[in-house]
């Protein structure tokens, strides 16, 4: 397994695991062929039966006989391809997150996927598969390794949370699955799109069902318009609800079984999955913030999702760590990891009524739009009067409900530790950002905020959606937050006020700043 | 409504005085496709209504107002300053963009000149964080002024330390 230079290969159940893979993938085109091919009669199927066989153990083999790996006093290094070699090779302070992952094979055969994220850019080194127990050594050893090698960040993360820290042996549970969380799974739409291409595959086979055609649904649409349209929109809805019910509630138990967050030696864990297993681990000082988002229907039932904002975690850096669930537990969970009590559960100071008229008049555009849209059609077909103002109407009376939740969403507030921004028309979302993450501010004014006297200001981050927003914030206050959230930065390009207050040294009242 | 009047001041430095020719340049050639689509349309279609014609009138004089309003505009707005702290500039001529970045979270400067300006010898410049959201860039330096800017910076930020996230 190991050579001279410390050189490792994979595991070698992963010669068993990619010719099935692989297998899986041909199997479809081999069986078309080879019935395609023995119907016309032919004889070549009997030598191309051994080939079928023999292609996808080549393909799986290539791999475990091409990749290696090894561990350097520095470095992680990846060596792998037949012709061309391709070296990977991450420094081990640079290893920020280690994710094993399992799918159902993988599990079988007591296996699991590595895949070593560097933060330095995209690109995550993957090791597919490696024995289970080997993984997590792995896992376990490039994650205490980078500890060791980075001691410097790790002496900054410490000064930053204050309050003694997690003993270094003993694991934290944040949170596990509480299947009474279950209730919240018809009320998150997010699998939604995943049923709605569902319903349009098979509803591409409607077309075959026999009594699908033009002569019967005509005699039967007498019969139908008469008194069975209501009990088929009935029968529809109720199978909808229930189908959807089932759906959501098994996405929920396939996604998130055995949930587990565990905070352990300065790593967030999350594992979860019922038949493929993720386990995903990311620095904890790599955390920056957290987002709770409260889509429309959760938020009826009072649930929430809760996900991490991280920096050097590839793209988004937007983990989900909670399911839909309590409010409450986002709020706890959430807390535990920003390690400060208030930024999730402080009430946010409003953008007042000049944010209001603003978010109003943002809505109606759109209306506008479309009546004169509508206006068009109504001139040429000689629709009627009422098919524009039906538009405005509705859509007005649309636009006045989701302008006036935008700005009950919308605030900000500033905590000891943490910047929290409100924002989402119909979902509410609570963005928090460690102040210390923040890297630099764009003070944004649009023609018509100018003339309000609004601004939009906005924390660039390396963490998570790499931008927190607040909007329609007056001016002055905008300045004050930004100056306050990150002392000393500002503090330069602060005018200088003849007669009111210095811009440095202590807060002055009308700043937001929440006490934890 | 809160009663605090803070506001950043303005920016120390103003952009290249030959920025408002380039600016003026740059948008006349947008506007000649303009108004070459207009001037096509006012021959090959003889027998417009009249309100076809103000259509067009109204078409060929944006970009004529927007090549004399914008560029003094725009030279009125656009101002820059680097300190040993911070990067500072405004931009914008409808909408204004304040931008500051701590220099200890930068991680790229880099200038970079059009073919149009190298006509005019200018210069603009980015200084990249590491967040997608908060490129600064600085449009239309003296080229020389620029090539000193990202040397200082350079300078500045080599001696930092930590990876700037």
């Amino acid at each position: 397994m190991t050579d001279e230079e410390g050189w490792q290969r994979l595991d070698p159940r992963k010669l068993l695991l990619d010719p099935v893979k692989t297998a899986g993938q041909f199997l479809l085109p081999a069986v078309v062929a080879v019935l395609g091919v023995s119907s016309s009669g032919s004889a070549w199927p009997l030598w191309a039966v051994p080939l079928l066989v023999i292609a996808p153990i080549a393909f799986g083999v290539l791999p475990w006989v091409t990749t290696r790996y090894r561990i350097t006093d520095t470095a992680f290094q990846q060596r792998s391809g037949l012709l061309n070699t391709k070296q990977l090779s991450a420094p081990l302070d640079r290893i920020r997150s280690v994710d094993l992952e399992a799918s159902l094979l993988h599990r079988v055969l007591g296996l699991a996927k590595v895949q070593i994220g560097t933060g330095v850019d995209d690109t995550r080194i993957t090791l597919d598969a490696l024995a289970v127990p080997q993984a997590e050594e792995l896992q376990h050893y490039l994650l205490a390794r980078r500890t060791t090698a980075a001691a410097e960040p790790a002496s900054e993360s410490d000064e930053r949370s204050p309050g003694p820290p997690p003993r270094a042996d003993e694991a934290q549970v944040l949170a596990r699955i509480d299947w009474s969380w279950l209730r919240f799974a018809p009320f998150s739409l997010s699998r939604l799109a995943v049923v709605a291409g569902a319903i349009g595959v098979l509803s591409q086979f409607g077309d075959e069902l026999p009594f699908l055609d033009q002569e019967h649904l005509s005699s039967a649409w007498g019969w139908l318009s008469a008194i069975a349209i209501p009990l088929i929109v009935l029968t529809a809805l109720v199978v909808g609800l229930v189908g959807w019910t089932v759906i959501s509630v098994a996405g929920y138990v396939l996604q998130w079984w055995g949930l587990m967050l565990v905070r352990d030696h300065g790593l967030v864990r999350l594992t979860a999955g019922l038949v493929t297993t993720r386990s995903t681990s990311v620095e904890e000082a790599r955390i920056r913030g957290v987002e709770r988002t409260e889509p429309v229907l959760l938020r009826l039932v009072g649930g929430g999702e809760l996900a991490t904002l991280a920096t050097g975690v590839g793209v988004g850096g937007v983990t989900k760590v909670l399911p839909p669930c309590p409010v409450q537990v986002t709020t706890d969970v959430g807390h535990t990891l920003l390690k400060e009590d208030s930024p999730l559960s402080v009430p946010l100071l409003p953008h007042g009524p000049l944010a209001r008229r603003r978010c109003h008049v943002r809505a109606q555009w759109p209306t506008l739009g479309l009546t004169g849209l509508a206006v068009v059609p109504t001139v040429a077909l000689d629709l009627g009067w009422w098919v524009p103002v039906l538009v405005l109407v509705a859509l007005g009376a649309l636009g006045v409900l989701t302008a006036e939740m935008a700005w009950r969403h919308l605030g900000h507030a500033l905590t000891d530790l943490h910047l929290v921004a409100g924002s989402g028309a119909l979902e509410r979302t609570r963005t928090v950002l460690e102040r210390d993450g923040v890297i630099g501010w764009v003070l944004r004014q649009g023609f018509f905020q100018r003339r309000l006297g609004l601004a939009t200001l906005v924390a660039t981050t390396a963490a998570g959606a790499e931008r927190v927003v607040i909007r329609d914030l007056a001016l002055g206050p905008a300045v004050a937050l930004a100056d306050a959230a990150v002392p000393g930065l500002l503090t330069p390009f602060l005018a200088r006020q003849p007669n009111g207050p210095p811009p440095t040294g202590e807060r002055p009242s009308g700043t937001s700043v929440a006490q934890g | 409504m809160s009663s605090l009047e803070s506001a950043l001041r303005e920016p120390a430095n103003r952009v290249s005085s030959r920025a408002v020719p380039f600016w003026r340049l740059s948008a006349a050639l947008g506007g000649l496709v303009v108004w070459v689509g207009a001037g096509l349309a006012f021959f090959l279609w003889p027998d417009r209504p009249w309100w076809g014609t103000l259509g067009l009138l109204a078409v060929a004089l944006i970009p004529l107002g927007y090549v004399t309003v914008m560029p003094s505009l725009r030279f009125r707005i656009h101002r820059w300053e680097v300190t040993e702290t911070a990067v500072f500039t405004r931009s914008g001529w409808l909408s204004r963009e304040q931008r500051i970045a701590p220099l200890s979270r930068v991680q790229t400067v880099d200038s970079h000149q059009g073919a149009l300006m190298r006509l005019f010898g200018l210069s603009t410049i980015t200084v990249t964080t590491a967040s997608a959201a908060g490129p600064i860039r600085i449009d239309c330096l003296d080229h020389q002024v620029a090539l000193g800017v990202v040397a200082e910076v350079t300078r500045i930020t080599g001696a930092a330390e930590g990876d700037a996230t």
